[in-house]
């Protein structure tokens, strides 16, 4: 596939995906950092994209002991120890579709870091392609990066924003399995560690899981093809203000990353409380 | 074995599970984990009656941490002849050691999800023993 055939696919901001051609072409680019993001934490140690440096969506961007994203001092620690200065445009990607590669690329947007683009296709397409994997980790010199100021107003929903939301009647994409949606799975026994006290979903949400924006072969489907997801069966519209949600907010920050990026909603939200909050707070309405 | 024999160990076994497949005549049969985070197996459990383990296997899909380790301690269990309750002593901890701190991380509960729903298996095939005894008893 070329940037072309990305261009082709009537991307609101094709300008977000490059791909693997592309990548494969800016290995040596110091203006470019790699970066995979997976939730096998074990791929990148058993072969990676050349240079790419590794981020642990747990040990890395997880506060340590508060339920948040890393403060703004430790972000600026983590960019200079991978060589990535606030310039830097950085480059995703990783397993499961790129599950992992856009929620790594949302925390990067938090504090405001936007020169950030997905490899389409991701490490399956790499992989497939036969192109070259390395277990040598790049050694990058220290960045300078300044703390930056973390801002989530704009992509971030908490909880009251979420009340707020379901009294406005605004509209929520509930982006897991249909089981957990209808609160199905967690009531299957033996499945507490779904992390919830109640199933369901948060009412009026629908329900359109995540990996429905993605073609076999990892890429993203084309801008027509997701509006007839999202548009025609979720029933969005342009200019909709969206909040996405799932369990712990890492599925849907791939939706986010569709919803804004290639479809161009410009005020969508993830919620990443999601429904281990939601499902586990005292009185919060649910549906199934 | 230093960290990259540890990880290649994980991967050989992700790669090659030990005793993986449905056991037909399980005594229990016994799910774990999540298909949507780290991984699920399904467990099953036939006792010898004897408080031993005639059979034990597993299916399930998930990353090189959760698979690898649950084909580990399977193979450890059966490979040690271990009895259910030397299974059930079994300490999470010594066994995410013998994996490797370095290359857990803290993905723990990926690491202990065989062995937790091997655990739970046990329990659920001894409570369903005891019930057993005590439904003969009444009668």
């Amino acid at each position: 596939m070329t940037e072309q055939q990305i261009a082709e696919k009537g991307y609101a901001h094709p300008e977000a995906l490059v791909t693997t051609e592309w990548v494969a072409e800016h290995l040596n680019d110091e203006n470019v950092r790699i970066v995979e993001s997976d939730e096998d934490v074990l791929l990148y140690d058993i072969g990676h994209v050349p240079n790419a440096v590794k981020i642990d969506w747990v040990e890395d961007l997880n506060d340590p002991l508060m339920r948040d994203y890393l403060d703004p001092e430790h972000f600026a620690r983590l960019m200079s120890e991978k060589g990535i200065s606030p310039d830097t445009m950085v480059v995703f990607y990783g397993d499961k579709n790129n599950w992992w590669a856009t929620y790594a690329l949302w925390v990067f947007r938090l504090f405001g870091h936007d020169n950030v683009k997905v490899m389409d296709g991701g490490r399956i397409k790499w992989e497939a392609e036969g192109r070259e994997m390395t277990q040598q980790v790049p050694n990058f010199p220290k960045a300078d990066y300044p703390i930056p100021t973390r801002d989530d107003s704009k992509i971030r929903a908490f909880k009251e924003d979420v009340e707020q939301h379901l009294k406005s009647q605004g509209p929520m994409v509930d982006v897991r399995s249909p089981g957990e949606y209808s609160g199905e799975l967690l009531h299957m026994p033996d499945y507490p560690q779904e992390g919830a006290l109640r199933g369901g979903h948060i009412p009026g949400a629908a329900n359109v899981p995540w990996a429905r924006a993605v073609r076999e072969d990892g890429t993203f489907k084309s801008a027509d093809e997701l509006k007839k997801i999202y548009e025609g069966e979720a029933g969005l519209k342009e200019g909709d203000d969206v909040i996405a949600y799932c369990r712990i907010g890492e599925r849907s920050s791939h939706t986010w990353f569709v919803l804004n990026y290639l479809l161009g909603y410009e005020k969508v939200r993830n919620y990443d409380g999601s429904w281990t909050e939601w499902g586990n707070s005292v009185r919060a309405p649910i549906e199934r | 074995m230093d960290r990259k024999e540890r990880i290649a160990f994980l991967v050989e076994h992700f790669k090659d599970p030990r005793h993986k497949g449905v056991l037909e005549d399980a005594d229990v049969t016994m799910p774990g984990g999540s298909p949507e985070c780290g991984g699920s197996v399904v467990v099953y459990l036939k006792g010898d009656g004897n408080g031993g383990i005639e059979a034990l296997s597993w299916t399930g899909q998930g990353d090189t941490i959760s698979m690898g380790a649950t084909s580990i301690v399977m193979e450890r269990v059966l490979g040690e002849r271990m009895d259910l309750d030397q299974t059930l002593s079994l300490d999470y901890e010594e066994f995410v050691e013998s994996l490797g701190r370095d290359v857990i991380g803290s993905r723990t509960r990926n690491a202990t999800l065989g062995l937790s729903t091997i655990k739970s298996a046990i329990r659920k095939f001894q409570r369903s023993r005891f019930v057993d005894a005590g439904d003969r008893v009444t009668a």
